[in-house]
């Protein structure tokens, strides 16, 4: 098992001092997000701002390339181009240059992120390879397998989410200059919280991105269930941020130090000090717990995600999870290996009460998202069993579950966005009747990703459970999957009412059709593709998944 | 590609073709389905001719790497049981999709396109020799099966599919479960079949996995007490998935016992068989007392499956060469009797729009076509000797006499009240006075509807009157599977000659 052979690393780790090309994507986000901010400023003087950014990119570009560094210059020479390019395409528009700069910085840091991983990471040989982990900053980073599958999960997400809330917040006329840039920024906070090393880089990365969180659930200011949702989120989330900091102070009481590796071997060999230890654990669950909302934890999500825009809902389901579990992931396995036997069972517990509470309370919802907020309550506890598995296998299954479930539920969201577009408001199952009669290809879609959330084959959330299940049995966690077995069942059946509404039942032909934009199809449409793809040939990535087991320690 | 694969592939292909095609009537529609599932005929009778009936084994193995990942594999076979059920599903799908010819005008391209899904999984189900395959197949037949009885179903079709579906779901979902245990324990992991059966497992393991697998399968069969389903399904279910339905999604089921609980958990298989047998006599006895108290003609079916279903049980845990091969040709018998038994209701309710049996009187004066249809394929659903449902039943209740005879008698039982039931509903409906406006207009069936059912009749009365084809094609396998589990193959007297002699 990797996780065994690097146990001993620590010591002889040798840091390499290239620290950059660590968060080589994290950079061109940020960049591109300050570059945005500042389009926006520029109202109508766009070129100002554009052609200075292109010319820094094209300069770091050339220079990188010149460095033998082809791939990252690429990119920068490309975006150095796009950008004035952008400007002139959209003249006056500056919300489009903005959602397409957005866009090609996401792309552009999808790219980096195979980059990474073939150059940086120096997958070796062509036997199964192992992601060689490496650790930046003095180990406040740690760019390793997480890290690596966290940023695909989460540009991905968010480069989907752009398209697919570009028409909706023009229609609500809350289509403000600080969304794209808000959305980079928590993004890369989110890679940030998967890369972090130590408590107090996760910790400011885990504000990041919640601070901008908080604005973009407002975004909507006369929309009293949108401020309803931002305060209520921020006030939750600083009170979990509060607990989960008083319960690092206590870990780092404990053990004297802030690197989770260190943290991780000084707990091995802790006496007296144990309880306060565990105490700073209690402390940090509590905290992690409300981020990826575990119940009891929860109560927070169905009003933000049903307040929000929609689009925003999407993002925080979808990204703010595989944030929220890399960060469990690094914590507990990296951490916290040597409280094993206080976490496992209480984290069991979570998962048990969290998978059938969600399915539970999902049952009796009428509002779509509101329903898709219990659900995605319910996730997070089968991502949960990987997680307890404490193991290779639980940990990318844990990574893989929450790629599918971020496919699926941004699928499920865009279809919501297209019917919410067109009805102004909630969108209930009474506003579903007969829409596969109506908008087959809308209806065929947010089946399918329900068909996935709710893990039936040959979809890519089928093969998710199959991983977490198979982590949880092989670690003796049967009783564990037999829960999450019974759960699904549940949610398998209020998945099939939203189903049932669409082809089942009658439509009524006065309600208006849904609307999808060019941008909203085309996110839709790539999320359903992944969605099959996923769950028919899995292979690749979960291979990648498999590959990314290997940790700092 | 093989021939095997290409049973599976040309159906999904006419539902693809179906799925994208742009703008067609809904008569090519019709046609292009129509052709799909002739091919799989064409395609599984080639299979049938490249069988090599003598070995026991699987064989036309074909295996592609899949998920290396997870050590799964797309890997299918055949031996004589799966096709044997193959081959009556390439039989009824043609059949079912020309009995919707006309019944069904709401959106026929999804109707279509979801029966040829609907076929190829259940290839699937059958052909599968990886343990994932085969649960994604198994699991995969719910979907279609929900979307046929939801949408094109009567009254009651969205409690109906509902029910069907989380009923199903569940059984299959601690299957999975246990796939998962199964491959846990393989080592290097694997689902294949081959390594799964090589396997050494505890007794006690054997016990939680068995009842995974059992319990799965019971859901399908489906065996009382998880029985309750059914009627709800075959009433709301469209003709054609009615007969689908019995014809051959009830088969997984019994399918699933022989190929993998039995084999795979032996030990478990002998210990748990008392319990079994058990349940499928109070499901023999319960389905026929409660078919004898339906009113809806379609419900009165419904429930003579489970009694129906409950001999094929039966035969299968009565762990004898015999009964076992036995219980194979039954599932095939029931699936033509009460698939053909369907099809005549369908045609009457077209006629009629009601299954209240007591809506109906004296029809034999005005179809006597359909009356004389409809009274052979009673007979042969109530095991008449000379009809196919004799040589099923009778060495079914013969050979669990051998090993467990309170089991034996009891069923038995079944039969009498199968006559009863059937006999007295066929009674009802046919004979008596002609009273009423609407008995009087009924029209005897058409030229198109004798035709459909045509094939299913030339089966029922060559099987009946020579069986033995069928068991050749059967036995070697089942005596496989029951050297597994430890049962040597008693030498009985041969079943045709039982047969011919009556």
């Amino acid at each position: 098992m990797i996780l065994a052979q690097t146990a001993d690393l620590p010591g002889d780790l040798v840091i390499p001092d290239v620290a950059w090309s660590s968060f080589a994507p994290e950079l061109l986000v940020t960049a591109m997000a300050l570059v945005l901010l500042l389009v926006a400023v520029a109202k109508g003087r766009e070129l100002l701002v554009t052609v200075p950014s292109a010319l820094i990119g094209l300069g770091v570009g050339t220079w990188l390339v010149t460095q033998g560094s082809v791939v990252p210059g690429a990119v920068a020479i490309a975006l150095g181009i796009a950008l004035p390019a952008l400007g002139f395409a959209f003249p006056r528009r500056s919300s489009m240059v903005q959602a397409w700069g957005a866009g090609f910085a996401l792309a552009g840091a999808l790219v980096l992120t195979g980059w990474q991983y073939v150059a940086v990471l120096d997958v070796g040989g062509d036997t199964i390879a192992t992601i060689l982990p490496q650790s930046a900053l003095a180990g406040a980073l740690a760019n390793d397998g997480i890290a690596f599958f966290t940023r695909i999960t989460v540009y991905l997400s968010t480069l989907l989410v752009i398209p697919l809330g570009y028409g909706y917040l023009q229609d609500r006329r809350i289509n403000r200059a600080e969304v794209e840039p808000l959305l980079l920024l928590s993004a890369v906070g989110m890679v940030a919280l998967a890369t972090a090393n130590d408590l107090i880089t996760l910790f400011i990365s885990l504000e990041v991105f919640s601070l901008a969180l908080y604005v973009l659930a407002g975004l909507a200011r006369r929309d009293p269930r949108s401020q309803e949702a931002s305060l209520k989120y921020f006030v939750m989330g600083s009170v979990a941020s509060a607990i989960l900091l008083y319960g690092m102070a206590l870990v780092y009481v404990a053990t004297g130090s802030l690197s989770l590796p260190v943290i991780g071997a000084e707990l091995g060999a802790l006496g007296e000090l144990r309880t306060v230890s565990a105490f700073g654990l209690a402390l940090v669950t509590v905290g992690i717990g409300f981020k990826v909302a575990l119940v009891p934890f929860h109560f927070w999500t169905p009003d933000v995600y049903q307040g929000s825009p929609s689009n925003i809902t999407a993002f925080m389901a979808a990204a703010t999870k595989a944030a929220g579990f890399a960060a469990l992931l690094r914590l507990y396995l990296v951490a916290f290996p040597n409280l094993q036997t206080l976490w496992v069972p209480v984290l069991s517990v979570l998962a048990a009460i969290t998978m059938l509470y969600g399915a539970y309370l999902a049952l009796v919802q009428r509002d779509l998202k509101r329903m898709l907020a219990y659900s995605s309550i319910t996730h997070a506890g089968y991502a949960t069993i990987g997680v307890v598995a404490v193991s290779n296998a639980g940990l990318s299954a844990t990574l893989w579950y929450l790629l599918t479930y971020a496919v699926g539920t941004l699928g499920a969201f865009g279809c919501i966005v297209a019917i919410e577009r067109t009805r102004r408001g909630e969108v209930t199952l009474v506003d579903l009747r007969g829409l596969g009669k109506t908008s087959p290809a809308t209806a065929g879609i947010l089946a399918l990703c329900l068909l996935s959330l709710a893990g039936l084959p040959p979809t890519a959330g089928f093969v998710g459970k199959l991983v977490v299940f198979q982590a949880g049995i092989e670690s003796g966690l049967t009783w564990l999957v037999v829960i999450g077995v019974l759960s699904s069942v549940v949610a398998a059946f209020f998945y099939l009412r939203i189903a049932g509404a669409m082809f089942l039942e009658e439509a009524d032909v006065t309600r208006p059709l849904p609307s999808a934009s060019t941008g909203l199809s085309t996110s839709i449409a790539i999320a359903a593709t992944l969605v099959v793809f996923l769950g028919v040939q899995p292979q690749l990535l979960l291979q990648l998944a498999d590959t990314a087991a290997a940790l700092v320690r | 590609m093989g021939m095997l694969s290409l049973t599976i592939v040309l159906p999904l292909a006419g539902a693809l073709l179906l799925a994208f095609l742009p703008e067609v009537g809904d008569r090519s529609v019709k046609q292009i389905a129509l052709v799909a599932s002739l091919a799989a005929l064409v395609a599984s009778l080639v299979l049938l001719v490249q069988f090599d009936v003598a070995d026991p084994n699987l064989q036309q193995a074909e295996t592609w790497v899949w998920i290396p990942a997870i050590g799964a594999q797309l890997s299918l076979a055949v031996d004589g049981v799966s096709l044997v059920l193959i081959l009556l599903t390439t039989f009824l799908t043609p059949l079912i999709l020309l009995a919707s010819w006309t019944s069904i005008t709401d959106r026929v391209r999804g109707y279509a396109a979801a029966f040829l899904v609907l076929e190829a999984a259940v290839i699937g189900v059958f052909a599968a020799t990886d343990l994932l395959l085969f649960y994604i197949f198994f699991e995969f037949t719910i979907i279609p099966m929900y979307l046929i009885i939801g949408i094109w179903g009567g009254a009651g079709r969205k409690y109906a599919a509902v029910k069907f579906f989380l009923y199903t779901l569940f059984g299959g979902l601690l299957m999975l479960v246990a796939i998962i245990y199964l491959y846990s324990q393989t080592p290097g992991g694997s689902f294949a079949y081959a390594d799964i059966m090589a396997l050494e497992l505890g007794v006690t393991e054997q016990r939680w996995l068995f009842a995974g697998f059992a319990l799965a399968f019971a859901v399908k069969v489906p065996l009382f007490p998880v029985h309750t389903w059914l009627p709800d399904a075959h009433t709301e279910a469209p003709t054609g998935g009615s007969v689908f339905l019995a014809g051959v999604l009830l088969k997984m089921g019994t399918f699933g016992l022989l190929r993998y609980a039995l084999p795979i958990f032996p030990e478990a298989t002998i210990e748990f068989a008392p319990w079994l047998l058990g349940l499928s006599v109070v499901g023999i006895l319960y389905g026929a007392l409660v078919a004898l108290m339906q009113t809806d003609i379609k419900k009165l079916i419904a429930y003579s499956s489970v009694s129906h279903m409950g001999f094929v049980v039966l035969g299968t845990f009565a762990l004898n060469a015999t009964a076992t091969s036995a219980s194979v040709v039954q599932m095939v018998n029931h699936g033509l009797s009460t698939g053909a038994l369907f099809l005549l209701i369908g045609f009457l309710y077209e006629r009629r729009h009601t299954r209240q049996i007591s809506a109906f009187g004296g029809l034999a004066k005005r179809v006597p076509v359909m009356a004389g249809l409809w009274l052979l394929v009673s007979l042969s659903s109530l095991a008449l000797p000379g009809l196919n449902g004799f040589v099923g039943e009778f060495p079914i209740l013969l050979g669990t006499f051998q090993t467990n005879r309170t089991a034996a008698v009891l069923a038995s039982f079944g039969v009498v009240l199968a006559a009863l039931y059937l006999l007295w509903a066929y009674q009802r409906i046919f004979h008596g006075p002609l009273v009423g406006a609407d008995n009087e207009n009924t029209t005897d069936l058409k030229a198109r509807e004798v035709g459909i059912l045509a094939p299913i009749l030339v089966l029922i009365v060559g099987i009946g009157l020579y069986p033995q084809p069928l068991f050749d094609l059967v036995e070697p396998s089942v005596d496989r599977v029951l050297t597994e589990v430890g049962v040597e193959p008693l030498e009985i007297e041969p079943i045709a000659a039982t047969s011919e002699e009556s």
